[in-house]
């Protein structure tokens, strides 16, 4: 049978207006059902006839699941639909957590942010473009990873942690959101859940077919970051092609509180080397007390990209995890031109 | 020093003198209906119980279709026809203006196809009533392929023993012609074939160190030529450089994918498209279908096309595209009128790309920097169809802008099964600049030689010369001020504080700053002006340019109504559609417009002119030279009698024959004629053709200045800021000409910093089939004060003074990023374009200096 | 339900891509009823084995030591370890598939590696040092299951004669394991092309599409296959007239009374000794 991209296939389209509807439905519908937030991601699987649900249930009619809330622990609960421009323009997350606002606004493009959710961007799929292309990779149930051929064109993918399959997470929010040590709230059809933000993200040697812990019928409501870091030293930086509408080929967040030019208390994620956003908990250990300057930073940037196994085409994802690794312990020189 | 241009200096110049049109900015007829969206293009339209149709693209690169299976689909209600290879009309032999038979490629592309040569390549086309159901019913098509051998990379296929893109071979060959027995008139060229081509396991040893094998070629005269003694000026040298360098493939990426709707009524096909060409789209869409008068020549009686916008051509819709062909015939066959939409996925398939250029250059210069030998070889891969001309035009435009002293060409095009290529902004020229410039940045730095001042030393001047000796002389350019250009360029951009710049290394951030010299073809002769003046006194111009974003459209009448003294605002544009009665027109590419319609423009005006001083001597008396044009008026010079544009319109009427067009000026085209005739009787109808004598190649050159910032511990840059400094003969139109200057270098710059194709050799197999896969340059990547100035020094060749500016800034712009990466970051950091931070960074920390230097599609 | 799972291989071909995962259940409710089955008509229809003649004679009796010797110790080790290399592929293969998420992959192919270097070793030893053919039926075996089946539908057939060395169920039991062994093996070693192992170069491209996607068929099936076999094998471990079986597997030799009651001293010669197993003709 011949394959057709680029035409999207006819599904109903269900538009519940509560969590409780919502879950209702996926129930219902079980594994006929997709989940759509801001539809960015959702739109290519959907048009491309690669995934081919039979009903389509979009959340964006679920006032609950929007907006920033003050916690009373001084800290901030976003709502999982709120938009990446929401996020970005929250005095209180710009005030106390800018190292999220920073994530959120390189994301994609100022269009994307429009529409894009907090909750869409983490939750993302891998844009590994043999899987993308509807190639039956593993990620796609399949028996072969494409990129990690001997002639594979793998310059995005993944140098951490790859089984089988080398693709990685394309989110800019995740690894903020693990620095700041946020809560992800799932509604599951057991209950309420909430797990820190790195375990929410899982590599393909536990589910190859998964970015992360959703399964049929969970919804990610909120992500609730503490009052930990708040206020805190904040780094983040992302690399990619172009300076806008592309995603990173590496980025890294780290939040951090010093005390007398040591550093205290210390978390840094980098996102775009595996196929989930890693917390870098030997590199924080090792900082961890030592004074923030260019020597701490390059020693956790060497430790960093210990095991690190790079592609044909992606070796400079190694020096580039180092060093940006290295520069979101000891900051960077900003370049003032006479 | 300053950080950004100085803006004080960026202030425009006022340019075209004491002209009232020429060089002065106005809002142009289209604005409105663009900026609101009111403009229709193609896929806006809407005909009676049209159906939509949808495509069954191969999935393989190379294959026979084996069995086809259609019956479910067509079981389909709501499905109303399929189309198919079978249904397409056989290629049609094209006849030229002298009768001579030109026989069509049996092996060109068609349309659809039986054989695909890529991925990506139609087979057929579902009509249906809506688009869902194409879809739905192509998904029902079964289709069974006998798998034929491919190939991607142009180098490996000509690997002794490497795969063949086609049966049969992978290059182009054309049997020599026949010499004419004394007396005889030169019979038609022989078909073009498939033949096959390998180079030799020693060849390919160099190219385990990078460097691209100098083998084998096809022997013509576009291909292989030289001039001067190379080989004695190699051993007289003071510095060789022997450089291989590879440039991407990119894709046109045009805004408007190549949809097409069409329909038939009393025989007539009608056909809404883009185009780059109003006037020449029309035959060529007659010949494609097969409509053909007894004598061969295409019957554009029967198509009326419809092209008032288009988004975008570059080169890939010179006259639309052969895919329009599809809904036409699936319009006839299902009766009804068929809208055939391209998505983006399918416009990177068959929208057209420019193809790669893999340069080996050796490069003498002498202690002063001057280029005393060249030895030039280039490798193209052109896709499975017609041979691109890029290889040619990268030699000449080569030779041309740096003025070697002795110089060798040698080029081939090889085939591959890769989606087709076509000309694309600065076609070769684009290319051969980029293999040269990073040369010649090197050059000065090995000689210690300024890099305004090496270029300025090898840059044409005047009537330059350029590439072999043919037909006893040296081709010749019309005119180059490009030395001028990199003078006020290099003021503007403040240079010679640029590069003294120090530090340039804080912390992680290295500066560089880079020039590049850039040309290309600026324009070509002898197309028809036609222009009605009304009873009401208004003039119309017909244009039969496309409107394709420059504005040329619109532009090129203003030198007409210059001519005539007529204020703008008492003149409208006609185009958009033959039905509106066009003339001949050159198509826009090639950057040929601006000059081109401007002669005839002003062609036209004179006649205009002229027919109206006769209208005025017969009506008032005297003979013609008494009478002057002026004011709206033609009138006896000195004062007394006259008559408005509107009176003389209305006499014209009167007096018929060749004052409104129940006759035509004898020299025009008969496309043009028959234009006449379809006006005639609407007033004054004036035709000319463009006979002012132009005995050189007319090119337009730009200088191009751009400072980048490099962060050297993630190879990202940026670049700060960017000059363009333009010798474009006469400013037409400022405010369309930045736009070009700006638009095109960011064309140029895409190639430097992200644009390619990335494919997968296993599968052959395109994987940068979207916007952010193939990564078109967007507008953050481009500085927010990016400048641009033309010298506004009229060309001697042409009346109007005017020459094209579309295809000369692409090479500048890339070029110059490049040179200013290597200036900052050194010189064997790369050897291919784009740029990337992982470029930068594999060679600065990874120490490997280039990933597979000569690997295609990576 | 299909036995294969499809995929549209990227030149637009229907290719199978593994077995649909249901098998897993299938074979596993396969296992269980034919245990259940097994078990009742142990229990509640067998009739106590009876074999032709009156066995062996009182000088053959009395030349058989009080241990009969059966495995070798290197076959024991063999056997354990592959035992338990199968049984690590087993769960690494098929837990994930049934909900129990963990890596997988690596102990997966290290398990794998094991089984087909034990296997390799088993086969060479049992070629050159063991008597090779004693675990494959003869015409006797064929002759006997006649007889018995002949027996079982009521027809008039002589018993069954005494066992050699390894009761035919035993001699099927392995053919069926080595078939469904090899083709777990071959198609596994070729599938650890696709993952990094320690081995060799990663290359997926070593077949087509097609090609691999049968084999991953093939491994799938014979692993699911395997998944029944074992729990056949254990449950026949485990029940109580055969556990002297089982023990002989750890300890390495038979109590002559289950010898001379069920085995065929003209079919499975045992060296007379002074009573120590280390005197028996050890075969195995």
């Amino acid at each position: 049978m011949a394959v057709m991209r680029d035409v999207m296939p006819a599904f109903d389209l269900l538009q519940p207006t509560s969590v409780a509807d919502a879950q209702k439905l996926l129930e219902q519908h079980g594994r006929d059902a997709w989940v759509m937030a801001g539809g960015l991601d959702s739109f290519d699987w959907l048009k491309d006839r690669i995934k081919k649900p039979k009903v389509v249930v979009d959340l964006s009619g679920i006032d609950e699941l929007r907006g920033v809330r003050s916690s009373s622990d001084g800290g901030v609960e976003i709502g999982a639909m709120t938009t990446l421009t929401e996020v970005v323009n929250n005095p209180i997350i710009k005030q106390k957590f800018g190292l999220l606002s920073q994530g959120a606004e390189l994301a994609a493009s100022p269009q994307i942010r429009n529409q894009g959710t907090i909750g869409g961007n983490v939750s993302q799929d891998a844009r590994c473009h043999y899987y993308r292309a509807g190639w039956p990779c593993y990620r796609a149930g399949g028996n072969i990873c494409y990129a990690d051929t001997p002639t594979g064109r793998n310059r995005e993918h993944a140098i951490l942690d790859a089984d089988r399959c080398v693709a990685v997470n394309p989110s800019d929010s995740a690894p903020a959101l693990i620095a700041l040590d946020a809560k992800f709230v799932l509604r599951t059809p057991k209950g309420e859940r909430v797990v820190d933000a790195e375990d929410y993200f899982i590599g393909p040697d536990i589910d190859i077919m998964r970015l992360n812990i959703l399964r049929p019928g969970d919804l990610l409501t909120a992500i609730r970051i503490p009052s930990t870091f708040a206020g805190a030293q904040f780094y983040f930086e992302k690399v990619r092609d172009r300076n806008v509408w592309d995603f990173a080929l590496m980025n890294v967040a780290s939040a951090m509180v010093l005390s007398g030019g040591n550093i205290d208390r210390v978390r840094i994620a980098v996102n775009g080397a595996a196929a989930r956003p890693l917390r870098l908990k030997a590199v924080e250990d090792a900082v961890r007390g030592k004074p923030r300057n260019a020597s701490t930073g390059e020693s956790g940037g060497k430790l960093a990209v210990e095991g690190a196994v790079p592609l044909q085409f992606n070796a400079y994802k190694i020096p580039l995890m180092r060093n940006l690794v290295k520069r979101a312990i000891a900051g960077v020189e900003v370049a003032t031109w006479a | 020093m300053p950080n950004t241009v100085d803006t004080n200096k960026t202030t425009q110049p006022v340019y075209g003198g004491k002209n009232k049109l020429i060089g002065k900015n106005y809002q142009t007829n289209d604005l409105l209906a663009k900026v609101t969206g009111r403009s229709k293009y193609a896929e806006d339209y809407r005909a009676e119980g049209m159906l939509f149709c949808k495509l069954l693209s191969s999935p393989v690169p190379h294959a026979r279709v084996k069995h086809l299976d259609l019956s479910a689909a067509l079981a389909m209600p709501g499905v109303k026809g399929i189309l198919t290879a079978d249904d397409l009309p056989a290629p049609a032999d094209s006849l030229t203006d002298n009768g001579t038979r030109i026989p069509a490629n049996k092996l060109g592309e068609r349309g659809l196809t039986n054989e695909p040569l890529y991925q990506g390549e139609p087979i057929l086309a579902v009509a249906a009533v809506d688009e869902y159901t194409a879809a739905e019913a192509i998904e029902k098509i079964k289709i069974d392929f006998e798998h034929l051998p491919f190939v991607i990379d142009p180098l490996d296929t000509l690997r002794p023993g490497g795969p063949n893109p086609r049966v049969g071979g992978n290059v182009w060959f054309r049997p020599p012609l026949t010499p004419p027995k004394p007396g005889e008139r030169p019979g038609p060229p022989a078909p073009i074939e498939v033949h096959e081509l390998k180079w030799t396991e020693e060849d390919f040893a160099e190219v385990k160190q990078g460097r691209l094998p100098t083998g084998k070629i096809l022997e013509d005269p576009g291909n292989s030529w030289s001039y001067g003694k190379v080989d004695d000026a190699f051993k007289n040298a003071a510095l060789v450089l022997d450089e291989t360098f590879v440039t991407p493939d990119t894709s046109h990426q045009c805004m408007e994918t190549r949809s097409a709707m069409a329909y038939w009524q009393n025989g007539k096909v009608y056909v809404h498209t883009g185009t780059q060409s109003t006037a020449q789209t029309v035959p060529a869409i007659a010949r494609w279908l097969g409509l053909l008068k007894p004598d061969g020549q295409p019957d554009t009686d029967k198509v009326v096309l419809v092209s008032e916008y288009t988004g975008g051509g570059f080169g890939s819709k010179i006259t639309g595209a052969i895919s329009l062909i599809i809904p036409a015939l699936l319009a006839k066959k299902c009766n009804a009128p068929v809208m055939m939409r391209l998505t983006r996925e399918e416009e990177h398939f068959i929208g057209r790309g420019r193809p790669s250029m893999t340069g080996r250059m050796k490069v003498g210069f002498s202690k002063e920097g001057r280029i005393t030998a060249l030895d030039m070889f280039v490798l193209v891969n052109t896709g499975p169809y017609d041979a691109v001309g890029d290889a040619p035009s990268s030699g000449r435009i080569v030779s041309l802008l740096y003025q070697p002293q002795n110089m060798r060409f040698r080029g081939l095009t090889v085939m591959t099964n890769t989606p087709p290529r076509s000309a694309q902004s600065s076609p070769g020229g684009m290319q051969g600049i980029t293999l040269m410039e990073p040369i010649l940045a090197k050059a000065g730095r090995k000689l210690g030689i300024d890099q305004v001042a090496i270029r300025r030393l090898n840059c044409p001047e005047g009537k330059a010369q350029f590439g072999p000796v043919a037909r006893g002389r040296r081709a010749y350019a019309t005119s180059a001020f490009i030395k001028e250009a990199l003078d006020r360029g290099a003021e503007q951009f403040n240079w010679n504080q640029r590069i003294a710049r120090n530090p340039k290394r804080i912390g992680s951030k290295v500066r560089g700053v880079g020039v590049s010299v850039s040309c290309y073809v600026g324009g070509s002769t002898g197309f028809d002006g036609l222009l009605v003046i009304k009873p009401d006194g208004r003039i119309c111009f017909q244009s039969g340019i496309g409107n394709l974003g420059t504005e040329s459209v619109i532009d090129v009448h203003r030198a007409g109504a210059e001519v005539l003294g007529v204020p703008w605002e008492k003149c409208d544009v006609c185009w958009g559609t033959n039905a509106k009665n066009l003339p001949w027109t050159c198509v826009s590419g090639g950057s040929q417009t601006t000059h081109a319609m401007t002669r005839a423009a002003h062609a036209v005006a004179m006649e205009t002119k002229k027919r109206l001083q006769e209208i005025a001597a017969k009506s008032l008396g005297g003979s013609p030279e008494n009478y002057e044009v002026a004011n709206e008026r033609v009138f006896r010079k000195g004062g007394g009698a006259g008559m408005t544009l509107a009176q003389a319109a209305q006499k014209a009427i009167q007096m018929g024959g060749i004052y409104d067009g129940h006759e035509a000026n004898p020299d025009v085209n008969r496309f043009t004629k028959a234009s006449v005739q379809a006006l005639a009787g609407q007033g004054l109808v004036a035709s000319a053709r463009d006979k002012y004598p132009h005995d050189g190649q007319t090119h337009s050159f730009v200088a191009t200045f751009a400072e980048v910032e490099v962060d050297v511990e993630t190879g990202k840059y940026h670049i700060v800021d960017f000059l363009a400094y333009a010798d474009v003969g006469s400013v037409l139109h400022p405010r369309a000409l930045g736009g070009q200057i700006l638009g095109r270098s960011t064309l140029g710059i895409g190639h430097a910093i992200g644009q390619k194709w990335v494919m997968d050799p296993a599968y052959g197999a395109m994987l940068s089939k979207r916007f952010h896969h193939s990564k078109p340059p967007t507008i953050l990547d481009v500085p927010v004060n990016m400048q641009w100035a033309a010298l506004d020094i009229p060309d001697p060749e042409t009346p109007v003074g005017s020459r094209g500016i579309g295809e000369p800034p692409v090479g500048g712009g890339c070029a110059a990023i490049l040179n200013a990466i290597s200036d900052a970051v050194g010189d064997e950091v790369f050897r291919r374009a784009p740029v990337y931070a992982d470029t930068i960074l594999t060679s600065l920390e990874a120490g490997r200096p280039m990933q597979h230097p000569l690997m295609a599609h990576i | 339900m299909g036995l294969v799972q499809w995929a549209t291989s990227p030149w637009g071909q229907d290719v199978p891509i593994h077995i649909a995962w249901g098998l897993i259940y299938v074979a596993a409710v396969a296992g269980l009823l034919f245990l259940i089955v097994h078990a009742i008509y142990v229990r509640y229809f067998a009739k106590a084995e009876e074999y032709q003649g009156g066995g062996a004679s009182p000088q053959i009796a009395a030349s058989v030591p009080e241990r009969v010797a059966r495995h070798s110790l290197a076959a024991r080790l063999f056997h354990w370890i592959m035992a338990a290399a199968m049984l690590a592929l087993l769960i690494t293969a098929f837990l994930p598939r049934v909900g129990v998420q963990f890596p997988w992959v690596t102990y997966h192919w290290i398990a794998g590696a094991v089984l087909t270097v034990s296997i390799i070793y088993h086969i060479i030893h049992a070629s050159f040092w063991l008597d090779f053919w004693s675990i494959w039926p003869d015409k006797a075996d064929v002759d006997d299951a006649s007889r018995r089946i002949k027996r079982f539908m009521g027809q008039d057939a002589p018993p069954p004669r005494r066992f050699a060395k390894y009761p035919l169920e035993n001699k099927l039991y392995h053919g069926v394991i080595v078939l469904t062994g090899l083709a777990v093996i071959v198609t596994g070693v070729f599938m650890m092309f696709r993952v990094r192992t320690v081995f060799f170069p990663r290359n997926p491209y070593l077949f087509g599409d097609m090609t691999w996607g049968l084999m991953y068929v093939l491994h799938g099936l014979a692993g699911v296959g395997l998944i029944a076999l074992v729990m056949v094998h254990i449950y026949f471990a485990v029940r109580p007239e055969k556990f002297v079986l089982t023990k002989s597997m750890v300890f390495g030799s038979l109590p002559k009374e289950y010898y001379l009651e069920h085995h065929d001293p003209e079919r499975w010669a045992v060296e007379a000794s002074s009573g120590s197993s280390k005197g028996a003709k050890a075969s195995a």
